[in-house]
């Protein structure tokens, strides 16, 4: 023991140096128990009343896009506003938008996991459970416009009578694979990261059905050193296949819109630029839930200014990225040879059907955000929550933008349309936001929402060698003193 | 606490794995076998308003194909006889006029039955091309593809019923391998025919008059090859051009 | 028969220490002790805690890049067989052929994401042996604490090393806070 405090000694901690002491990642000196208490105390206890003002409502709007999905499938895709010139309407702008929303979590559990960003922990969880729903919520477009639901299977590679075989040169074949590639991997993670999460629940819970439900599911996980180090190498060989595979996602979304050759579409900057704007997008949406969501639970000391402060930046960040990609599209077009492409353009944010949607976006996605470069904005929370907002609505005009306008007045004038969205649209996109949330809910109700066992591990006195480090501490200042 | 899990509980990991695997692999197997045409269509025999005998007409009378289904060398169709057709040999006095079988006959052509409707004999359809595929039977008898290729054995059954798959990757197989398939013209409705019964000589003097090559000449670049279906098939090939279509246009216009 | 004896032989006994140094500590004494079967169980997986327990690198990772190579390898043949064999499907002016492959990029790189991601999975089940229901350490009231805030260090019967009075000693002269013998289920 001795042996190891002399090692010790020699290495110097960082928080022992003056100065250089990092902003603690959880407040109050709060202790381990006190996390378990208050994040299962969350599912444990009754739900607040605003829980249940907010779930009925989403599960009626849930309701109402599975009646629009059966209008669908029983009268066929007729009912929608998209036809030629514009093909896709709503429901790949919806595609798009919640699958860009569907990239903070990945985006949080892997990225900032490589880096080593320790502030994740606290908001990890939520935002894979984001992602989860958001990917659902994008899931049901794709398999709905294809009109003949039944036959959806046709995506899959599965050797038939007909012989058909897909196309594997088409990106809409490597959107089929990477979304649900995505998703399944997401799954993976999520729950991987849940087990330890669940036997905690598992131990603490009295009634029957919870110790048989949370016991089952924890896959009676014992916290052994034997089983932490290789659930700890395999959380990090997730963490390293998904940094690689959220940024492929949204490349391959934008490779949809990029490899065809519509002007306004075709163009070589649509893969980092929608990897951007999904980044952007996507922790948007986790600070627009978990900002109510941790006033709401008390988790204040867990999810703390600190945090939101990260985001923010963040936020600032992508959407400077995103501004930019916006200018330089104009300059391309205005540098470039192509007369399509000028058209377009010129179209997009001059004289054509949709330069107010353009404009919106513009000034949500690129305008609203650089208020964050003040600290003191990034600290006010009522700042930060409109802020995410606006950026919500300005992710969903980007996709907007793109689409439409793009093939409403391509090459020829005879092909030339305008598209607006029918009434069973705007109640659809109404619907999937009435299902995301109601998932949200439940996962809320259900689980717990923030990685219990990551959060103690960030926690000082998790470390082995820190009471080592308090005793070397209390003996300097013994020596100073004597 | 004591464990809330019994003990059982720690092999059913491994039994779940052996029993989903197993059922997977039942399922599979059962959808492959029975979610395809060769299960679904394949025998279909409905009961027709007339018993008409195939083996009867086409093979013991010898009756061609043509005689009945008169079309199918100038229609993408191939027609149902009209029942003027049946009753040039049914009618009074001829061949069995009386027979209780051909009542669905006389109602729709003998004006001076008691059962007299004029309603034509309504044939209970076998092979259906769907909406959305194509298909040209002149185009194919015309090229050499005997009935017998997609309608099987019809001269032998005594009612008739559906004998081949007739999938999408049935019409492939034949598009990408026509060799296999392709037979002399004065053939097609020959439902019997064996590569054997062709006469080689009569056949290379056809060739060479087609291709220009001489008679001497092919017999020889064939001489160590067995003649058989797919030799004649691919000199039918490469003598007529046949190049058959497999792009989705071909079907799906 | 178990009447007559003084002190049955346990299945384990837990010990519960007072934090995470505490408990590194003592592991570094039960590994130089020379126990074979023996864990330390805790809320959170400790830093550094293998080297304290002797224990090597995990190699979960060459399951993993097994997995992922299988992923690679399927989605190739998937491609090739079905694009240029089977089914080689002439659209956008875009060859059929071996140089068709950046169009096969996309996949190739899902696939061997996918195949790895549940080569992690199952091969994390397989190697930490979950999931099992039932065990031993689940009847002891006080391994419960590892899931909340315990350290516990649990030392099983199936030692060489292991004898009831010796190895209770042992562990109270390495700091244990609290001694729990844990039972097995009756059969």
């Amino acid at each position: 023991m001795s042996q190891t405090v002399t090692n010790a000694e020699h290495n110097v901690h960082p928080s022992d140096q003056e100065g250089i002491a990092r902003e603690p990642l959880v407040l109050n000196n709060r202790s381990m128990s006190w996390i378990t208490n208050r994040i299962c105390g969350i599912v444990e206890n009754r739900q607040p009343l605003i829980w249940w003002i907010l779930f009925v409502p989403s599960v009626l709007l849930a309701g109402v896009l599975g009646f629009t999905l059966v209008y669908l499938v029983s009268t066929g895709v007729g009912i929608w506003g998209n036809n030629q010139p514009v093909a896709w309407g709503w429901a790949i702008v919806n595609f798009v938008f919640w699958i860009g929303i569907g990239h903070a979590g990945t985006l949080i559990s892997a990225i900032l996991f490589l880096t080593r960003q320790k502030w994740r922990t606290s908001v990890n969880r939520a935002s894979e459970a984001m992602t989860l729903f958001a990917v659902v919520c994008a899931g049901i477009y794709p398999g709905f416009h294809v009109g003949r639901f039944w036959m959806v299977w046709f995506l899959a590679p599965v050797p038939n009578a007909n012989a058909i075989w897909q196309n594997f040169k088409s990106p809409l074949l490597w959107d089929v694979f990477a979304v649900s590639t995505y998703f399944t991997v997401s799954v993976i993670f999520w729950y991987i990261g849940l087990i330890p999460d669940l036997a905690t629940m598992r131990d603490r819970a009295v009634t029957k059905v919870r110790k048989f439900l949370y016991g089952l599911f924890a896959l009676g996980w014992r916290g052994g050193n034997r089983q932490w180090r290789h659930y700890e190498m395999g959380y990090l060989l997730l963490a390293a296949l998904s940094t690689p595979l959220v940024l492929s996602v949204h490349s391959v979304v934008s490779f949809d819109f990029a490899t065809s050759i519509v002007p306004g579409w075709h163009t070589t900057i649509f893969p980092p630029y929608f990897v951007a704007g999904a980044v952007f997008g996507g922790f948007a949406m986790v600070l627009t839930l978990m900002l109510p969501v941790r006033k709401l639970y008390g988790l204040e000391d867990m999810i703390t200014p600190k945090h939101i402060d990260n985001m923010a930046k963040i936020i600032l960040l992508t959407g400077t990225i995103v501004g930019y990609a916006y200018i330089m599209e104009l300059f391309i077009s205005y540098y470039g040879a192509n007369k399509f492409e000028k058209d377009a353009f010129h179209l997009r944010i001059l004289s054509g059907h949709y330069t107010w949607a353009y404009f919106c976006m513009f000034f949500c996605n690129v305008i609203s955000p650089q208020i964050f470069w003040f600290a003191k904005m990034r600290k006010n929370l009522w700042v930060v929550f409109i802020i995410a907002n606006f950026v919500n609505a300005g992710m969903w005009f980007e996709r907007f933008v793109i689409i439409p306008t793009s093939v409403s007045m391509d090459f020829l004038p005879g092909q030339w349309g305008f598209y607006s969205p029918s009434i069973v649209e705007k109640w659809m996109f109404l619907g999937t936001f009435g299902l995301f949330l109601s998932l949200f809910l439940l996962f809320l109700r259900f689980l717990p929402v923030i990685a219990i066992s990551e959060v103690k591990g960030v926690l000082p006195e998790s470390d082995p060698h820190h009471h080592d480090w308090e005793e070397i501490k209390a003996r300097r200042n013994a020596a100073h003193r004597g | 606490m004591a464990n809330l899990f019994p003990r059982w509980t720690n092999e059913l990991p491994l039994k779940a794995v052996v029993c989903v695997a197993a059922l997977g692999g039942i399922v599979s197997g059962l959808v492959a076998y029975t979610a395809t045409p060769k299960y679904t269509r394949v025998g279909y025999m409905p009961e027709q308003p007339i018993p008409f005998d195939h083996s009867l007409h086409a093979q013991q009378l010898g009756m061609d194909c043509r005689y009945c289904h008169s079309f199918v060398e100038q229609s993408s169709h191939s027609n149902l006889p009209a029942d003027q057709v049946c009753w040039n040999c049914h009618g009074p006095g001829k061949v069995k006029p009386d027979s209780p079988k051909l009542q669905a006959l006389r109602e729709a052509m003998d004006e001076s039955s008691e059962d007299y409707t004029g309603r034509p004999v309504a044939w209970v359809q076998i092979h259906e091309t769907p909406d959305y595929a194509y298909f040209n039977h002149s185009a194919h008898v015309n090229r050499g593809v005997s009935c017998v290729e997609c309608h099987g054995q019809v001269n032998e059954m005594k009612v008739v019923y559906h004998a081949k798959p007739l999938s999408m990757s049935f019409c492939l197989d034949c598009h990408r391998n026509s060799e296999k398939v392709l037979r002399p013209l004065d053939q097609i409705t020959n439902l019997d025919w064996k590569a054997e019964d062709v006469d080689k000589d009569a056949f290379y003097a056809y060739l060479a008059d087609k291709t220009g090559k001489g008679v001497e000449d092919l017999k020889k670049a064939d001489s160590h090859k067995t003649f058989d279906r797919l030799l004649i098939g691919g000199h039918l090939k490469e003598a007529w051009n046949v190049h058959p279509p497999q792009d989705c246009t071909a079907c799906h216009r | 028969m178990s009447d007559t004896k003084t002190s049955p032989i346990p299945f384990a006994f837990v010990a519960e220490f007072e934090n995470a140094t505490e408990l590194y500590h003592a592991a570094e004494h039960v590994r130089d002790e020379g126990f074979k079967r023996w864990d330390v169980h805790t809320p959170y997986p400790v830093h550094g805690m293998d080297h304290a327990m002797g224990l090597g690198k995990s190699w979960l990772s060459a399951l993993v890049l097994a997995g992922g190579t299988t992923g690679f390898l399927t989605a190739l043949f998937l491609q090739f067989f079905t694009q240029i064999s089977l089914y080689p499907t002439i659209v956008q002016g875009k060859p059929a052929n071996l140089s068709t492959i950046p169009a096969f990029f996309p996949v190739l790189f899902e696939l061997t994401i996918l195949f790895s991601a549940f080569s992690v999975l199952f091969g994390l089940l397989i190697v930490i042996m979950l999931p099992r229901w039932n065990h031993p350490l689940f009847n002891s009231e006080l391994f419960k604490k590892f899931s909340d805030d315990g350290f516990i260090l649990v030392i099983e019967s199936r030692n060489r090393k292991f004898d009831v009075e010796g190895t209770r000693a042992f562990l109270e002269k390495i700091g244990a806070k609290r001694i729990e013998a844990v039972e097995e289920d009756p059969v």
